[in-house]
């Protein structure tokens, strides 16, 4: 069986790793290259918040900028990939070729045949994830040692941790799932594409929810300067403590910005600050990146498991 | 007589539709048999609910021993090498005889190294009838194994098969809506009707047991049991069961296989199903 599950599917295993390889290899050169020219245009004490400094990560700026858009797209494309290729087919190409007709007249009982593939494929995909975050995780911070964000930016937020693991799982159960549904490759290939991209917009919106926000009071400024934070809400706070949307009765004079300035606006906070008012501010702090990674994880590994028992569910129940 | 496939009171719907009524079969060790029928009578439901590609929603339907089954279009990885099939077979298989099937895959000129993809028709359906084969199955049920095969891929198919079944206790069960491609090579008839089962028994027995008359249409038909009738002008030819009508005036002949089948289909009322199991049809 289990040389079955790769004989069927190792175009789909080496293409991806033939791909995750390739990054691999893309984002060692560029962390060897980043290293070697710090050593030689580094000036003593950096990389660091020195003022001397920013030249050096100016340019380590643009090399990491030049990298991560080859690859910053990989959150959302690389599970749709992943569905379409490894799970739509699993059971849709059995079913569009009439060949779940031979497979399952073997010996090997239909239950087993499709618990060695979903356990084989399904490892495989979780151990691919798994690498993409670790080689991640290892690049970053060479270029972003000191500021990091892999927590406040969602695409990198989801391209390390488990996160990875668990979208690429995600998306092979459901087009697996897809693919009884439909018993073709295409049309299931296409409900995981938007399937995937409908997750992420919804997760992205729920993942507000998932712990309750910290709140801070700022007086002088209305920048967190933690860069690092999720930005949920914000409100005026009132010099009596009451917290308003939009503080209209202030009398601070509140002007239209033309352009891209917007000093009638810095202007307007300035007035508002000076008479008392404070700017709270409602957040998730860097520190809770491994509960939110563990939070969307355990979602998508849930949903993962539903979609996986659908698929299992309606292949033993109505095949023919 | 031991049963290779036993079915009893099966039934399967589709939907709200039922493709197979209250079907009770038995199919004794050894024989091959033909499973004929029009388009859409069950034929394909019937194997497979025998295999487990589908459960039925009434009865049941038990294979004595391992099956094996071709269906109808003969599937196969096309983008395996004919050995890569083998090694298919062989991984999903408790039983597998791997040179049996290598010997005649290579007595058919059949190249191990060759993609599926690119055989012919017939040579695909060789090689899904070795792979069922070389499973050592004790039941095989091939679905319309015939059709799209050319006159001498045709005869090819059928050679393997009866080989196979001349060398050692197989029971064969083989589908077709042509009933010419059966009559040399079978000798258990099974006839299905509009999902119902109408005739199951041996070939020699049925076609022993039954007689074509012809005669004019005031002639008496008493004395015969008559399954069925079609009129051409003042003549009446009709297939009877046992004796032929008293009136000296009908004349009896015994019935090719292609006319018993007919005689059949044309009255689907009328039954010829051994008592064992006959019950509830």
């Amino acid at each position: 069986m289990i040389w079955v599950t790769w004989r069927q599917h190792r175009a789909q295993i080496l293409v991806t790793a033939a791909f995750l390889a390739l990054l691999g290899m893309l984002l060692l050169g560029s962390a060897v290259e980043a290293i070697r020219y710090m050593s030689e245009h580094a000036p003593p004490g950096c990389p660091g918040p020195a003022v001397a400094c920013g030249d050096l990560a100016a340019a380590l700026g643009r090399r990491y900028d030049a990298v991560y858009s080859v690859f910053g797209w990989m959150p959302l494309v690389a599970p749709a990939l992943i569905g379409a290729f490894w799970g739509a087919p699993l059971l849709g190409r059995e079913y569009e070729r009439g060949t779940h007709r031979l497979a399952w007249t073997q010996s090997v009982p239909v239950g087993r045949w499709l618990a060695v593939k979903l356990s084989i494929l399904g490892a495989a995909v979780v151990a691919g994830g798994l690498l993409l975050s670790l080689m991640v995780s290892l690049w970053r911070p060479v270029f972003r040692s000191g500021a990091d964000s892999t927590f406040g930016n969602i695409g990198v937020f989801n391209m390390v941790g488990v996160d990875p693991a668990a979208w690429w799982l995600y998306a092979f159960a459901l087009g697996t799932a897809a693919g009884t549904l439909f018993r073709r490759t295409l049309p299931a290939m296409a409900l995981v594409v938007a399937g995937v991209a409908v997750t992420m917009f919804t997760l992205f919106r729920l993942s507000d929810y998932y712990a309750e926000p910290a709140r801070t009071e700022l007086s002088g400024s209305v920048v967190l300067d933690d860069q690092d934070a999720r930005l949920v809400s914000a409100a005026w706070v009132e010099p009596s403590g009451r917290e308003v949307a939009d503080p209209s009765d202030s009398g601070c004079p509140r002007r239209v910005d033309a352009g891209q300035s917007n000093r009638n606006t810095e202007a307007w906070q300035a007035c508002l600050f000076g008479k008392g008012y404070r700017y709270a501010v409602y957040y998730h702090p860097p520190a809770r990146f491994w509960r939110f990674q563990w939070t969307e994880a355990g979602i998508l590994t849930l949903a993962s498991a539903a979609l996986g028992g659908l698929a299992v569910r309606s292949t033993l129940r109505r095949p023919g | 007589m031991s049963a290779a496939l036993e079915a009893t009171g099966l039934g399967v719907r589709y939907r709200r539709t039922w493709v197979l009524r209250d079907c009770s079969l038995s199919l004794p060790t050894g024989r091959v048999a033909a499973l004929v029928g029009p388009n859409g009578a069950g034929k394909t439901t019937l194997m497979h609910a025998a295999v487990g590609l589908l459960r039925p929603a009434l009865g049941s339907v038990r294979v004595a021993g391992e099956a094996a089954f071709v269906a109808q279009d003969k599937p196969l990885y096309e983008s395996f090498t004919v050995a890569e099939m083998l090694a298919f077979g062989r991984r999903m298989n408790r039983r597998w005889d791997d040179a049996a099937a290598a010997d005649r895959l290579a007595a058919l000129g059949i190249p191990l190294r060759r993609k599926v993809g690119r055989l012919s028709g017939g040579q695909q359906a060789q090689v899904a009838v070795t792979l069922a084969l070389a499973g050592l199955p004790d039941l095989l049920m091939l679905d319309e194994p015939l059709a799209n095969l050319d006159p001498l891929a045709r005869h090819d198919v059928m050679r393997s098969i009866m080989a196979e079944v001349a060398e050692r206790r197989l029971t064969v069960l083989l589908s077709s809506h042509v009933v010419s491609d059966l009559e040399e090579t079978c000798d258990w008839l099974v006839v299905l009707n509009a999902g119902r089962l109408q005739v199951s028994g041996d070939i020699e027995e049925l076609l022993d047991g039954h007689l074509v008359v012809t005669g004019p249409d005031d002639a008496p038909i008493a004395g015969a049991q008559v399954v069925s009738a079609s009129r051409t002008g003042r003549q009446v030819g009709m297939l009877v069961r046992g004796a032929p009508p008293l009136d000296p005036r009908w004349q009896a002949r015994s019935p090719g296989l292609e006319e018993l089948v007919m005689g059949y289909l044309r009255s689907p009322d009328s039954a010829a199903l051994p008592k064992l199991t006959g019950v509830g049809a």
